[in-house]
């Protein structure tokens, strides 16, 4: 006799998801004990925009790596203004992991991140300039050269110009290299940017 | 010949690490992140690593921690960061690192410190 599945027997993901569905139900999962519990809110979480506040609640305080990752998808997913507010908060985390995940949900957000772009550029800790320009490293907006340009000519921080220019040797056109040339005097003691300078230069030349 | 893997998700300053470690005479491999350095290290071993911390897929800190937990020869290695918080420097000699870099680096000293954790001879 051929084994009949009992159409009673609840599978694993409706065990898994065993409050309501609904925003209530999802905000109470989302702050479960149980791991599980969380990640399957998070991830329902992503059809309802009006819980990007609580996902960026949750993220602040979320310690299991998995959770986090899910809510950074549905916040990508929302993308609204309080998800991008929050994405570039995790820019100031102490874990490395939860930066670069927020640097990589934030390069698929292009227009929604933009808007930070000029802020983040000028904020005071230089490690979240460093990783603004890795965003706009594959953010595919338009002025991204002119930030790059801007970064290169007036940021005082070795590490954020090296960052642009490194940059600035893929997306740059002419229009850089009187920031490069200017750039290679004013750090003319730092090998480092020499020879970043000198191969963006390069590479603009080579089209 | 001694083999220096260089980590790194940005393609200059690997280039800028490759050129200065080869013209000292190692030998260099390249990764652009902590997953892809993991499994270059599968291949066969390396006499000293190069790492940076921020990377995506796997950052600095969790190659350390993985490569630090295999049960193989371990080999120094030099964590390269942007970062110069005593947090982040606390934090890289707990995952494995040797020695603390702050970029950018200046050939001469990189080589003293690459030399010296290989027990390479100083140039007198």
């Amino acid at each position: 006799m051929g084994l009949k599945k009992s159409h009673d027997a609840p599978t694993a993901s409706e065990d898994e998801r065993r409050l309501p569905r609904d925003l209530p139900g999802l905000l109470t999962a989302l702050a479960d004990d149980d791991p599980l519990a969380r990640r399957w809110a998070a991830r329902d979480l992503a059809q309802y925009p009006e819980s990007s506040r609580a996902l960026v609640e949750r993220l602040s305080i979320e310690t299991e790596p998995s959770v986090t990752a899910v809510i950074l998808t549905s916040l990508t997913l929302i993308g609204d203004e309080i998800a991008v507010a929050g994405l570039t908060e995790c820019l100031r985390s102490e874990d490395a992991m939860l930066r670069n995940a927020a640097i990589e949900a934030m390069k698929q957000l292009p227009d929604e991140v933009a808007p930070w772009m000029g802020r983040l550029l000028e904020d005071l800790d230089p490690d979240v300039r460093i990783f603004a320009v890795d965003v706009l490293e594959s953010l595919r907006h338009p002025q991204v050269e002119d930030w790059l340009i801007r970064v290169i000519t007036q940021d005082a921080h070795v590490n954020v110009c090296a960052t642009a220019v490194d940059l600035l040797g893929e997306v740059g056109s002419e229009r850089a290299k009187p920031a490069l040339l200017a750039l290679k005097q004013r750090f003319a003691d730092e090998p480092y940017i020499q020879f970043a300078a000198d191969l963006a230069l390069k590479r603009i030349s080579a089209g | 010949m001694k083999r220096i893997l260089v980590i790194d998700d940005a393609a200059t300053v690997r280039l800028y690490h490759r050129g200065i470690l080869e013209s000292a005479g190692f030998e260099v491999s390249e990764a652009v992140n902590g997953l892809e350095a993991l499994e270059r290290v599968v291949e066969g071993p390396f006499d000293l690593y190069l790492v940076d911390i921020n990377m995506p897929k796997l950052d600095g800190y969790g190659f350390l921690r993985e490569l630090r937990a295999k049960d193989i020869p371990q080999a120094p290695a030099i964590m390269v960061s942007t970062e110069a918080e005593d947090n982040d420097q606390r934090l890289a000699y707990a995952c494995g690192a040797n020695l603390y870099l702050i970029k950018p680096t200046k050939p001469a000293q990189l080589l003293a410190h690459v030399q010296t954790l290989l027990g390479a001879r100083q140039p007198s």
